[in-house]
């Protein structure tokens, strides 16, 4: 039985998510493509501010019993191949997993071939003619590594029974000398760096907020909030993009309601979110790029669909929802997402 | 700040997905003279606001930003 009021939890939750995503062009692939390709930082700074954000949200939650961290497990090999080419794929698809979700309310067709691309290749990669690659990654030769294998306490903000590494317990240290390392350093690097990147704000508060786009700092609190909203709403997981459209094709094909997720619900909210945020400002347009552009777009898609089944997650579900609970499995996925990123962004845009 | 300047080129980036719109003006810009105008046809709004960030960072002189229609800006940028 679907929970209804859950479900519909999720609903609102994403609308909220799309719209913070598109007023504030909240994309990891511009985030990190950018580093290298135009020495462009705006972007990163978002993520990086939503991250600390995320990052004392949950900690505190989690002291204080509104939830339970659940980092994913340190599957090495999975994660370290899922996310080079969930990387890759990010590229070619010209946006991430949520960067693709939001677009598509913007009315970009070339986002709407991408997502139907990462659809399907989650379907085959956990159910279908993939599943083999999936399964032998996840095998005994590449066991995810968990605190009973390396003999220390998982600590006592984890959900019961999870023996996933993290920062915290890998050193044996407290979880908040993590946090506050990191959101120091973090927050110290983008004060000092701060300025010359704002999006021109004039106008009326009206204005700034649904007709032009956000600078980047409240961009990123807002993306944080949003995920520290959909922690305790959902109560397993904080947010996630592509294990929503592998439930909603998966229903779609099974016809079995039952495979609806939270996340599905969750995802379809972005998309509705961000083409309400679209159309007040006035950029909501069906627009199609080349047929090449499509294609590329296509192929972009299925690969980023598989990556992210093979590396137990997309770009929210580890940069966003796992680094912020210092999941070492999550910081490695991310950082094969990001160098997949790099090395294609290198070879389609910088060779030559 | 002058609105009324005549573009010496335009560049129609129209439809185009991320990064294109940036990389084929980095591209254009580097084929044209100092002084030139080149104005800017773009209908993704990631991109409208990211060029003429980048484009001053770089030292061009961003003339204006005009938003034409639904999702449609027209960039004017004066080339150092």
């Amino acid at each position: 039985m679907i929970d209804t009021t859950l479900m519909l939890s999720g609903l609102v939750v994403g609308i909220i998510f799309g719209f913070v995503l598109q007023r504030g062009r909240f994309c990891m692939n511009s985030a990190f493509r950018d580093i290298i390709l135009m020495k462009e930082y705006t972007l990163l700074k978002a993520v990086a501010l939503a991250i600390v954000v995320q990052m004392i949200g949950f900690h505190l939650m989690a002291q204080t019993e509104i939830i339970q961290l659940n980092p994913k497990p340190f599957l090495w090999g999975a994660v370290i191949f899922g996310g080079f080419i969930f990387g890759i794929g990010m590229v070619l698809a010209a946006g991430c997993a949520s960067g693709t979700t939001y677009r598509v309310g913007e009315g970009m067709m070339g986002s709407f071939v991408a997502l139907l691309g990462l659809m399907i290749g989650t379907v085959i990669t956990k159910l279908g003619a993939l599943a083999w690659l999936d399964s032998n990654l996840k095998s005994d030769t590449f066991k995810a590594i968990s605190t009973g294998d390396l003999g220390v306490d998982p600590g006592p903000l984890l959900k019961e029974g999870s023996t996933s590494l993290t920062l915290a317990n890998v050193f044996d240290l407290d979880p908040w000398i993590f946090v506050a390392i990191i959101a120091v350093v973090i927050l110290v690097v983008l004060i000092w760096k701060r300025g010359g990147e704002e999006t021109q704000v004039e106008g009326t508060l009206y204005e700034r907020i649904f007709k032009r786009g956000w600078n980047w700092w409240i961009t990123g609190i807002a993306v944080g909030i949003v995920g520290i909203i959909a922690f305790p709403t959902f109560k397993k997981y904080a947010l996630g993009i592509s294990g929503g459209w592998f439930s909603f094709l998966d229903t779609l094909i099974s016809g079995d309601a039952d495979k609806l997720n939270w996340f599905a619900f969750l995802v379809i909210g972005v998309v509705v979110g961000a083409a309400i945020a679209a159309v007040i400002a006035g950029e909501f347009k069906l627009r199609a790029p080349t047929a090449r552009r499509l294609l590329q777009q296509f192929i972009g898609g299925l690969i980023m669909g598989i990556g992210a089944i093979i590396g137990t997650a997309c770009n929210i579900g580890h940069i966003l929802s796992g680094i912020p609970q210092l999941s070492l499995g999550s910081i490695l996925g991310g950082a094969f997402i990001i160098l997949g990123c790099w090395v294609t962004a290198y070879i389609v845009f910088m060779r030559g | 700040m002058s609105s009324k300047e005549k573009p010496t080129e335009v560049l129609d980036v129209r439809g185009e997905v991320c990064p294109y719109p940036d990389v084929k003006t980095q591209k254009k810009i580097k084929s044209l003279k100092s002084g030139d105008i080149l104005e800017v046809l773009i209908d993704y709004p990631l991109s409208a606001e990211r060029i003429p960030r980048s484009m001053e960072k770089r030292g061009h002189e961003v003339l204006e930003v005009e938003k034409k229609g639904t999702s449609e800006w027209s960039i004017l940028i004066k080339i150092k």
